[in-house]
This record gives C-alpha cells, sequence and structure tokens, in this order.
C-alpha cells in the first residue's frame, strides 16, 4: 500500500472502503470534493465535535478500520442537514450509518443509550419512552390524565421479527 | 472670438456621488471664454451626445471640454459626436474625472469637487489653443505573418488563408504542431491530440495562401503598421525540400545517436531524421552540431546517407537564405515553454529517474512516444503500482512564478484517468494539490469522471521527495481534509509543471517592440478590450506567448487575432491618428538622441547638406513624446501636447480660487 498515516502508522483498507461503498449502494461518497459545508453545519459539531468531512475523507481514502472502532461515528444526531445540503450527493450521513453497521458487525463496543433504545423498542415498539409533560403552572401531566390513548406493547410476533433481524446483523 | 462648451459628466453615481458636479458646472461657467457649462447623468448616452451636438449648432461653440471619465474609455465616442456636428474632432479636450477624482479620492468629496474644478479650469485653458487636425490615410500590404507555428499559429494561418489573405508562417523547428504536436490526449473529451492536430497541420502545408517557413527565424523588423518589410533567416536543412519524400531510409543508415527532442530526449533519433512521425513538412533535417561530414567539414567523411537516398535529396551545399518579405500585420504566436522542475531540488527532479515532468508523461503515454504508449517506471522498465501527481510545480509560487498556470490541474486530470484506462485497477493514483481549478466547459464533469475512476485527491502539497534505493520514491504529506501527517509511496511521480514565459520572448520583445507584461508574458493592449492586440498597432497575440493557456482557449486567441488582422487589412488602407511628432528643421541640431530613444524606430536621420536632420516617419510614430521630452533645443514637440498647450494647463493649475488653490 502507497499511503501510511504517521499518526497511528495505520495503512488504508480497502476491502473495507469497498463494504461501505456497497452499504450505501453506490459510489456518490467518492464525489466529495472537501467544500465542508458538511461540517459547517453539523449540528453534532457544536457539542460532539463530529466532522462529518473528515470522516467522508477517510473513508475515500481507506481508512476505515480506525473510524469503525472510534466513537465519534455514534455521535451523529441524524438531523440529515448534509444530506439536504450536500453539492454532490455525498453524505457524509450515509457514510457514518454504513460505518456504524460495519461496527456492529466488528462487534465493536456500541454505546449504552443505543442498546437501551434497542430494548425500549423491544418492549415498547419505541425508540422513546413516554415522558410526562409539565405546564406553566408547573403541573404533570402523564398520558392517562390528559385522556390519551393508552399505548400497547408490541406484540410477540413483532419481538420475534426484531430479534431475528438483529441476530441477522 | 472662441466659444467653449463644458460638459460635466455624473456616470450614474461613479462621479457625482463623490464631485458635486453642480459646482464644477457653475465653476466652468465663470471661466473666460466659456459660452455654455451643462452637466448629465451620463455623457455618453445618445441623449448626452445628442445635446453636445444641438449646442454646438445652436450656440456656435467651437471647442469642447467633456469632463467625464478616462479618455482611453470615451475620447473616441466623442470625437465622433463632435465630428458629426461638423466641428473637428481634435478640438475636444476629455477631462477625466472618475479615474482622477471621484474613485481614488471617494472618502473626501469637499477636495474632490476642488481637483474636479481645477482639471476642468486646466482642461478649458487647453482647449483654447487645440488644433485642427487631420487623419491620414495610407495603403496597406494583404499579406499577414505569422510567427509561430503551433496550434495557435496554424489556426490563425488558416483563418487569414481562407479569408484571403497570402500569409507567411514561420517556425524555428523543423515541424509545424508544436506544444499540441507532442501531447497523447486532450482534457476533457480525451480525443487524442495527433487525431485533430494533424489534419490542421497537413492543411498548412497544402494551402495555396499559405507558405511555410520551417527550421526559420526572424531576424529584423522595419517598416509600420500595413507596410512592415520582415527578414527571415531561413537555416539549412541540408536536405533538398523538393525531393526528400521522407522516406526516412537516410535516418535507417546513419550512424550518429542524438537524443530525440520530440521525445523530450528520453529516446534517441540520428543526426539526420525527420522531426516526428506527423511532421509537416514530411522531410529530413541534418544535425549540423551532430552529423559527422558537416561537424568535420570534409568531404570524405561518412556520407552513408548521401549513398543511400533513393530521390538525391540530401544536399551538404545548402547555404543560410535570407528571405524579404512585405507583410501588413503580425500575429505572434510563439507559444511558452514548459517549467523545468531541476530549479526545485527538493523534488529530485533530474535526480531520480522516477521523478518526471508532465510533458515528458505525454511523451510516455503516446504511443509513437519512446514506450510506445505503455506507462511504465522509467527505472524499472515496469509498470507503477503507485503513481503520485503533484501539482503546482514552478507556479503559484513566489520563488519562481506568482501566476496559476491555467492548465496544470487539468493536465493532472487528465493523465491520471489515462493511467486508469491504460493500467486498470492494480495502481494507487493519487493528486496532492493545493487548489483543483477545474474552470472550463466540461472541466467539472471531466473532474468528476476521475473521482469516479478511484483516484484519490490528497489536499496538501510535500515538502520534499526522497528516493529508496530501489529508485521507488517516499515522502510525507499533511492532508487538510483528514488532518493527517500522511507518509506516501510512489513508483512515478509525475511533477505538474505549470507553463512559463517562452525564453524566445526577449528576441520578440526586441523585434516587435511588444511590450511584456510582469509574469513575463507578451502584454496586451487592454486586458478586457483589447486582449488580442500588442500595444504596436498592426502586431496582434495568439495563444499562451500572451498568458498560459489550454488548447481552446489558444484556438479561440488564434481565430480571434486573425480576425483582428482581417479587420486591420480588409479595406486595403487604414487611418493613421495625427497626434505624432513633428520636427522643427530649424531647430533641430542633428545630435540623434531622439533616435536612440524612440521605441518605435520612427525617427530617421535625413542629409541635408552637410548636417543632418530627425524626421518622423509618421506611420511608425505612436505619439509616445519620449523625442520631445529629451530634444535638447524644443525642436520635436507631440501635436497638441506643444509647450504653449501644456504650460496653458500649469498655469491654469496654480491660479488661487476662493476655495482653495
Amino acid at each position: 500500500m502507497s499511503l501510511t498515516d504517521l499518526m497511528s502508522m495505520a495503512k488504508p483498507n480497502l476491502e473495507s472502503r469497498q463494504k461501505i461503498l456497497d452499504k450505501l449502494g453506490g459510489r456518490d461518497l467518492v464525489n466529495c470534493f472537501q467544500c465542508i459545508r458538511c461540517t459547517s453545519g453539523c449540528t453534532a459539531l457544536k457539542l460532539l465535535e463530529l466532522k462529518p468531512h473528515e470522516i467522508e475523507k477517510l473513508v475515500n481514502l481507506g481508512f476505515v478500520d480506525e473510524l469503525a472502532a472510534s466513537d465519534i461515528i455514534w455521535t451523529c444526531v441524524t438531523c440529515l442537514k448534509c444530506v439536504q445540503r450536500c453539492p454532490q450527493k455525498a453524505s457524509p450521513y450515509h457514510a457514518i450509518m454504513a460505518l456504524r453497521n460495519l461496527a456492529v458487525e466488528r462487534e465493536a463496543k456500541v454505546p449504552e443509550e443505543f442498546m437501551k433504545a434497542i430494548s425500549r423498542v423491544l418492549e415498547t415498539g419505541i425508540a422513546e419512552g413516554f415522558q410526562d409533560v409539565v405546564s406553566r403552572k408547573m403541573e404533570t401531566y402523564d398520558r392517562k390524565s390528559l385522556q390519551l390513548p393508552k399505548v400497547f406493547p408490541p406484540k410477540e410476533s413483532f419481538q420475534a421479527v426484531f430479534l431475528k433481524a438483529l441476530e441477522e446483523r | 472670438m472662441t466659444r467653449i462648451g463644458v460638459y460635466v459628466c455624473h456616470c450614474g453615481l461613479n462621479i457625482a456621488g463623490t464631485v458635486d458636479v453642480e459646482k464644477v458646472t457653475e465653476h466652468a461657467k465663470s471661466l473666460p471664454d466659456v459660452a455654455i457649462a451643462k452637466h448629465y447623468t451620463y455623457m455618453c448616452s445618445d441623449p448626452g451626445q445628442r445635446m453636445i451636438q444641438d449646442d454646438i449648432k445652436k450656440h456656435k461653440l467651437d471647442r469642447i471640454v467633456i469632463a467625464t471619465c478616462s479618455p482611453r474609455m470615451h475620447e473616441e465616442t466623442f470625437r465622433k459626436a463632435v465630428a458629426e456636428a461638423g466641428l473637428n474632432p481634435y478640438l475636444v479636450e476629455i477631462v477625466n474625472l472618475r479615474e482622477h477624482v471621484s474613485w481614488p479620492h471617494a472618502h473626501e468629496p469637499n477636495k474632490a469637487t476642488e481637483k474636479a474644478k481645477a482639471l476642468v479650469r486646466m482642461g478649458v485653458a487647453r482647449v483654447r489653443l487645440l488644433e485642427s487636425l487631420k487623419k491620414r490615410k495610407v495603403s496597406v500590404e494583404k499579406n499577414v505573418l505569422v510567427v509561430g507555428g503551433g496550434i495557435a499559429g496554424i489556426q490563425s494561418s488558416l483563418d487569414l488563408a481562407n479569408a484571403g489573405f497570402k500569409v507567411y508562417l514561420v517556425e524555428k523547428a523543423p515541424s509545424i504542431g508544436g506544444r499540441m504536436a507532442q501531447l497523447d490526449k486532450t482534457f476533457p473529451t480525451l480525443d487524442c491530440s495527433a487525431c485533430i492536430l494533424t489534419p490542421k497541420m497537413v492543411d498548412v502545408g497544402k494551402h495555396p495562401n499559405i507558405t511555410l517557413l520551417t527550421n526559420s527565424e526572424v531576424l529584423g523588423i522595419k517598416g509600420f503598421v500595413g507596410n512592415y518589410e520582415v527578414s527571415v533567416l531561413k537555416k539549412p536543412r541540408y536536405v533538398d525540400e523538393t525531393r526528400c519524400v521522407g522516406c526516412e531510409l537516410c535516418t535507417q543508415v546513419c550512424p550518429v545517436k542524438v537524443p530525440d527532442r520530440f521525445n523530450e530526449n528520453m529516446s534517441q533519433t540520428r543526426a539526420v531524421s525527420i522531426y516526428s512521425s506527423h511532421a509537416v513538412p514530411k522531410v529530413a533535417i541534418v544535425d549540423p552540431q551532430q552529423c559527422l561530414r558537416l561537424k568535420t567539414r570534409k568531404k570524405e567523411v561518412c556520407g552513408k546517407c548521401v549513398q543511400t537516398c533513393e530521390a538525391k535529396a540530401i544536399d551538404f551545399e545548402q547555404q543560410p537564405e535570407t528571405v524579404q518579405l512585405k507583410v501588413g500585420g503580425i500575429v505572434i504566436a510563439v507559444g511558452s515553454e514548459v517549467f523545468d522542475a531541476s530549479q526545485m531540488p527538493e523534488f529530485g527532479y533530474g535526480r531520480f529517474p522516477n521523478v518526471i515532468s508532465n510533458i515528458e508523461f505525454e511523451r510516455i503515454s503516446d504511443a509513437s512516444g519512446p514506450t510506445g504508449g505503455k506507462i511504465l517506471s522509467p527505472k524499472s522498465g515496469q509498470p507503477p503500482k503507485s503513481i503520485v501527481f503533484v501539482q503546482c510545480v514552478g507556479v503559484r509560487d513566489k520563488r519562481f512564478h506568482e501566476y496559476c498556470c491555467r492548465v496544470g490541474c487539468m493536465v493532472s486530470l487528465k493523465q491520471a484517468i489515462l493511467v486508469r484506462e491504460k493500467n486498470g485497477e492494480n495502481v494507487d493514483i493519487y493528486v496532492c494539490y493545493n487548489d483543483l481549478r477545474s474552470f472550463g466547459k466540461g472541466y467539472e464533469e471531466f473532474y468528476r469522471r476521475a473521482r469516479d475512476l478511484d483516484i484519490n485527491f490528497v489536499a496538501g502539497i510535500p515538502s520534499d521527495i526522497r528516493v529508496n534505493p530501489d529508485g521507488s520514491l517516499f515522502f510525507d504529506v499533511y492532508e487538510r481534509g483528514t488532518n493527517k501527517l500522511l507518509e506516501m509511496h510512489a513508483d512515478l511521480v509525475v511533477l505538474a509543471n505549470g507553463l512559463v514565459p517562452s525564453t524566445d520572448l526577449a528576441k520578440i520583445n526586441e523585434l516587435f517592440h511588444a511590450s511584456r507584461s510582469a509574469d513575463g508574458f507578451l502584454l496586451e493592449a487592454h486586458p478586457k478590450l483589447r486582449p488580442l492586440e500588442c500595444s504596436t498597432a498592426g502586431i496582434f497575440l495568439a495563444g499562451a506567448c500572451q498568458g498560459p493557456k489550454d488548447i481552446p482557449d489558444t484556438v479561440a486567441q488564434a481565430s480571434g487575432a486573425a480576425a483582428k488582422a482581417v479587420d486591420l487589412l480588409s479595406s486595403g488602407e487604414i487611418e493613421l491618428e495625427p497626434l505624432k511628432a513633428v520636427v522643427d528643421k530649424d531647430l533641430c541640431s542633428g545630435c540623434r538622441l531622439c533616435e536612440s530613444l524612440c521605441p518605435f524606430v520612427a525617427i530617421e536621420m535625413k542629409k541635408e547638406g552637410e548636417a543632418s536632420r530627425a524626421e518622423v516617419v509618421e506611420a511608425m510614430c505612436q505619439g509616445c513624446g519620449l523625442c520631445s521630452a529629451a530634444c535638447p533645443t524644443g525642436a520635436i514637440k507631440i501635436q497638441q501636447y506643444g509647450s504653449n498647450q501644456v504650460l496653458a494647463q500649469v498655469q491654469a493649475a496654480c491660479v488661487e480660487t476662493a476655495g482653495g488653490s
């Protein structure tokens, strides 16, 4: 290989790069010309230092392994601004999702919150749990006091399908 | 009694936004001999011009001052307008209130208004003393000299020849074709350079209106626009052009091996050879520095080519020949050179065989080149596993050339695509760049095509290139996009050397009085409005001699320059500006100072009995005034810029006024 990252001594992994491209179902990613619009508007940048253009370029050069093992790919808040604004249709969001998939395949450590969300889906059918709301007079209301219909947990057949899908991953 | 009309232009808000035009107009009205003073939004517009014309008739005006933009912009416009109203067009004085007042003094409107008043006052003082002048007509030669036989010269020659003009095309190499003939494929369409160029070269060779003078150089030039006399040195080929059939039998028997210039010295040819496989004219040439017989000057030496040549074309008795041409216009199309990267030791060009220039890559990639079109590392002779292109070599670099070479990015993109097409998936291709500039029609799409072919772009240029014992190369690059320091290994590094001014331009500058801009290229008469002309009348610029250019731009400029030459010469006569130097023979002492100073060689010394007197060749004089300023006896003056006319302005400038001085 003709490239070495002198900071980590990592070499590009073209197979992993190809896997990412396959997952994206197209080669739009290679069209990134680093206008850095994605990072300029990234919601996660301000709090979590996610730099989508760096991820895009690293995948393009083949430095995929380090990324798939990193925490940074889990910080994307999926606001999809980068998908909307990318001038080359090379949105890093899809690359980040593909990297997450690759990380799970490789049994990398997935942040706890993501695991919690999965169990919530299993139990309740939705990713975020129900929260009580607070009025201006600081009175708390739950669904029942607001006379909202009761939400039933998913049927066992859904859970079976969901678990099977997870296993296949 | 002189009756002067003063017209102050607002130029929208360009002038009126800073200068108080009403105050200036009022001031003009107070000046002696001013019959009328007016201001208007756009003096150059149709109603503006009509206002002046109507006033000339109605108020019997005989002198006009127009306070407006630079005379370079609209002097001609107003002269025409005034002439239509029956006044001599040279009785108009332009006062520059825009470039000289409102633009530079935008932050100090009061002082600007005072300056505007002073300039108008000076204009009025001067206009009173102007003389009526008349344009003179001279007839012109309907022949054109084209210097340089690259794609620019070829295009200009063909356009002119097709328009019915007789063209002399002078080329210093043994064949026309220039740089473009050396290229493999051309961006952004990847059509092969030879396929689109060779037919044009053949057309030039066959055209009845084109006289082709290859292996020739311009020696000297005399005369003036429409009537140039040019002498051209036709160097001996030692081969009779009328007899040689281009069979190359002589090359096969010649024992002297010499580096092949057409292949950038990467292969060898013989002392007698044909310049390239597509050469026009396809005639052999003997290299007098290498040929054994010509080197030793002995008739009995070698002579193998003479024995082999069936057409009996080899002629060692040929002598240099000087050809005299009479032409009306000249198109300069001498092109540019490629930067010599050995001036940058950090990249190892010239020391490391696997570091090559982009023009050498073209020869390697070309089917008629030294490797038969196979892309191989020069050291190992094997196809490279990784290739790196390094951009902006010798250009965008204040140590060498500050400008952008405008072709390097596209050339490297094209070459990278050619590597991918020829050597397949098993080669890593990287382009190290500053900014990738793909600005032309179809260029951005071409850049996208390169990215689609897995050509990697690394935002950063290496500081230096180092070599391994096996000849492969390695270097560090800090990549801006990823903020990583990368180490790169390459079997072949191609340097994107920029286009630089040709060394011939110094000679061109001297011969044709064609000025050069700060970047070293030839200077056009105006960067926006007269890009095809030289400041010397009758001389036109085409192609990369005026600034670095790609093929589409070169061809466009070449056709434009040809059209300009047609425009100048088609009527068979031209009008000459009367603002020239004139000599007072009684005052001239014959010191010849003016003759040595004149940049246009417009002064000749004429014998008058014992003494000689300066005489101005009116058609060559450009009215620059150098002679007038230098003349120790005040014998030469420029029409309309005599001492009385200039001093009147100075006096008007020094008059004390209520608002200041």
